[in-house]
């Protein structure tokens, strides 16, 4: 059912024209993306809905946000993406060494931000602000929290790009973007939560 | 002819099988929306008194539909049958049908049980102490939206034995579905933490967008068994197309398959 | 040269079981007579304060053998093996229900010997917690009434020259099921054949039950010794 338009296996760097292809990996993935930024819109909308309803109590939560640590958590974010585009065009050249290392740094900015993260939420934690504490935090812990959620998944998909990679025989073009679609999308969702919790004020 | 047909159909137990999956569906939903009035669940920042109040104003609805899935519960075991089946079909290893149909039995235990039994005790006795009603309440709508762990991780298996799959039993996107039902279980944790609120047992994203999906991926798996069921060729390779709707075609296939 | 197969030793568990079952449904003094839903809640306490150890120790045996059918239902399952099925459905089917059907009894076990650990609890509290042991224990039958229509539905499926149960034991297993509907809505009332110690939701049930368990025994192991003759003769 996988089929690979691009070419499959090591070696065939010339690979045929992408015409008969429309998305970038698997057409499932993007049914996905679909559905889940859906599901994060009317998240979003009951957030903007009711930070409308209490906007003082809101702006009073978001003051205890530290805004250059989620600038930095965008940055680290952004890098591993551009990271795993670029991972994808070595892959397609057939260049598997390279395209591994930037995996790996993809992998890599994963786990700063993550970092990143815990540190955020442990101070917010020892100020006293915690999922149940106030009108703004449940939103921002459920926000980051299932954000998260979705970059551990990510974590077991670049695996999976990995795993990909390095086993020459099981090489596919398409599993391979198909990952990396994943890992934008995780990346995407970050830029809205960051633009909504943090800058909207 | 077709009739004679139908009755020796191979698939005849599938079909048992599946129809009786409608009607369980069907009337889970209708006894938990219409009925019993449980589903938009009840306000967890209820006062007791106002809990007393709640049960005594489903009272018979509560008892009479909570009956209806005492008696006609065990039909759920048909979703878990086929959906074991069509598990049992791909090119994976049984143990991922086994372990769905483990999980999935289990999670009739808080998927009805449990909120049967807390609400007909409930309204049973009119004068009990609010204080207890309410800890039934509670009870009851924990168990029942916030047992997540079967769920959780059956629609992982299922997730993981279709990405695996060789035999194409269901397309992939139906997989990231399984994705977005089990991250469904993980949204409503924080209903065990809040009172009231979005977060809530029965807030807007605890509940009622969580059901929406739960509703789209139920709807999605059960026309999809329906397609399994009609394309199954009772082979173990990928299992082909589904079969044109004209009716020549079919009346040679099932010539062919009797 | 017989395959030790271990069937007849699962088998066997089957009428000790029941003894031990019978054993604790007569010491518990709650069921000869069944206690009555109409009870106050002083009345209730008297009741766990007065019989303390039996009810506990009947419980106790319940609770750990109330699971012990799960060995007797797969044997059933593995004898629909040999119906002239062409899927595993029905198997399926069994199997899903039969793991949540002990789950409702010891449920009720659970509240039953809660209610019994501390007696000089409060009585309404006391009293809760008998009343969700007996609707448990009386409206948890789905599972059970599930077991005998697939049972019935797959030997009504099983078309073929030896059948592995005879068309009767359908009949039989609708029967029991029908007979086990009425106890469903026993949450319904407190007094009459409904209420959880009336005529059908406690009688009937429980006397089908019991004679689900003899009758199903006794047709297994005549399948069961089918089975293995027809293996010693093949071998």
């Amino acid at each position: 059912m996988t089929t690979t338009h691009t070419g499959a296996g090591a070696g065939i760097a010339a690979a045929s024209p992408t015409t008969t292809r429309h998305v970038p990996g698997q057409p499932d993935m993007w049914f996905f993306v679909v559905f889940e930024s859906l599901i994060f819109t009317s998240y979003f909308c009951v957030y903007l809905f009711n930070r409308a309803r209490h906007e003082t109590a809101f702006l009073q939560g978001q003051s205890h946000l530290v805004l250059w640590l989620g600038v930095l958590d965008t940055v680290v974010l952004l890098t591993s993406s551009w990271a795993v585009a670029r991972s994808i065009q070595h892959a397609r050249a057939g260049h598997h060494e390279a395209a591994t290392r930037a995996a790996l740094l993809t992998a890599a900015c994963g786990v700063v931000f993550l970092a990143l993260k815990i540190v955020e939420w442990t101070r917010l934690i020892h100020m006293g602000k915690t999922f149940t504490s106030g009108a703004f935090f449940p939103y921002y812990f459920f926000l980051t929290g299932i954000h998260c959620v979705h970059l551990l998944i990510g974590f077991v998909v670049l695996g999976l790009l990995l795993k990909q990679l390095s086993d020459p025989r099981r090489r596919s073009q398409e599993t391979v973007e198909t990952c990396a679609t994943y890992w934008h999308t995780v990346d995407f969702f970050w830029v809205l939560i960051f633009a909504l919790l943090y800058v909207v004020r | 002819m077709t009739r004679r047909a139908r009755w020796t159909d191979p698939k005849r137990e599938l079909w048992l099988a599946w129809y009786a999956t409608v009607a369980f569906y069907s009337l889970y939903a209708v006894v938990f929306f219409l009925v019993t009035r449980t589903q938009p669940p009840g306000k967890p920042w209820y006062t007791p008194e106002q809990v007393a109040g709640w049960f005594a104003g489903r009272h018979t609805g509560l008892l009479v539909g909570f009956a209806l899935i005492f008696v006609l519960g065990g039909l759920s075991a048909t979703a878990l049958a086929l959906i074991t089946y069509s598990i049992r079909r791909m090119s994976v290893s049984r143990a991922f049908a086994y372990s769905y149909l483990i999980l999935y039995a289990i999670a009739a235990v808080p998927g009805f049980l449990f909120i049967c039994v807390a609400m007909t005790v409930g309204t049973m006795r009119p004068g009990r102490d609010p204080a207890v009603l309410r800890w039934l309440y509670d009870l009851g709508f924990l168990s029942f939206s916030g047992t997540m762990g079967v769920f959780l991780l059956g629609s992982l298996i299922w997730m993981t034995a279709i990405l695996l799959d060789r035999n194409g039993v269901f397309p992939k996107w139906f997989a990231y579905l399984n994705l977005c039902n089990a991250l469904t279980e993980v949204v409503v944790a924080p209903s065990w933490l809040f009172h009231g609120g979005v977060l809530a047992w029965n807030g807007t994203i605890a509940w009622w967008i969580n059901v929406v999906v739960f509703g789209i991926y139920t709807g999605t798996f059960i026309h999809l068994l329906r397609q399994v069921i009609l394309r199954e060729d009772f082979g173990t390779g990928p299992l082909p197309a589904a079969p044109r709707r004209d009716s020549a075609h079919r009346v040679l296939e099932e010539v062919m398959a009797s | 040269m017989h395959r030790t197969t271990g069937e007849q030793v699962i088998f066997w568990t089957l009428p000790a079981v029941a003894v031990v079952w019978l054993a604790a449904f007569f010491v518990f003094p709650g069921f000869l007579p069944p206690m009555s839903p109409t009870w106050s809640p002083a009345r209730v306490a008297a009741f766990y304060q007065d019989h303390t150890s039996r009810v506990r120790y009947s419980m106790i045996l319940f609770n750990w053998f109330c699971v012990a059918l799960i060995p007797i239902l797969m044997l059933i399952v593995e004898r629909m093996r040999h119906m002239a099925h062409r899927t595993p459905i029905m198997r399926y089917c069994v199997i899903g229900v039969a793991g949540a059907a002990p789950i409702a009894f010891l449920t009720s076990t659970v509240f039953w010997m809660v209610a019994a650990f501390r007696p000089d609890r409060a009585p309404a509290l006391t009293q809760l917690y008998n009343d969700l042991a007996w609707i448990t224990f009386t409206c948890g039958i789905p599972f059970l009434a599930a077991i005998c229509v697939f049972l019935a539905l797959s030997i009504y499926l099983d078309q073929q020259d030896r059948p592995v149960f005879g068309r009767w034991v359908a009949h039989f297993n609708v029967l029991v099921a029908v007979a086990l509907v009425p106890a469903g809505f026993a949450g319904l009332t407190l007094t009459g054949a409904f209420a959880w110690n009336g005529l059908l939701s406690f009688w009937v049930k429980n006397v089908a039950i019991a004679v689900w368990i003899v009758v199903m025994g006794v047709v297994l192991g005549r399948a069961t010794a089918r089975q293995d003759e027809g293996a010693e003769v093949r071998a």
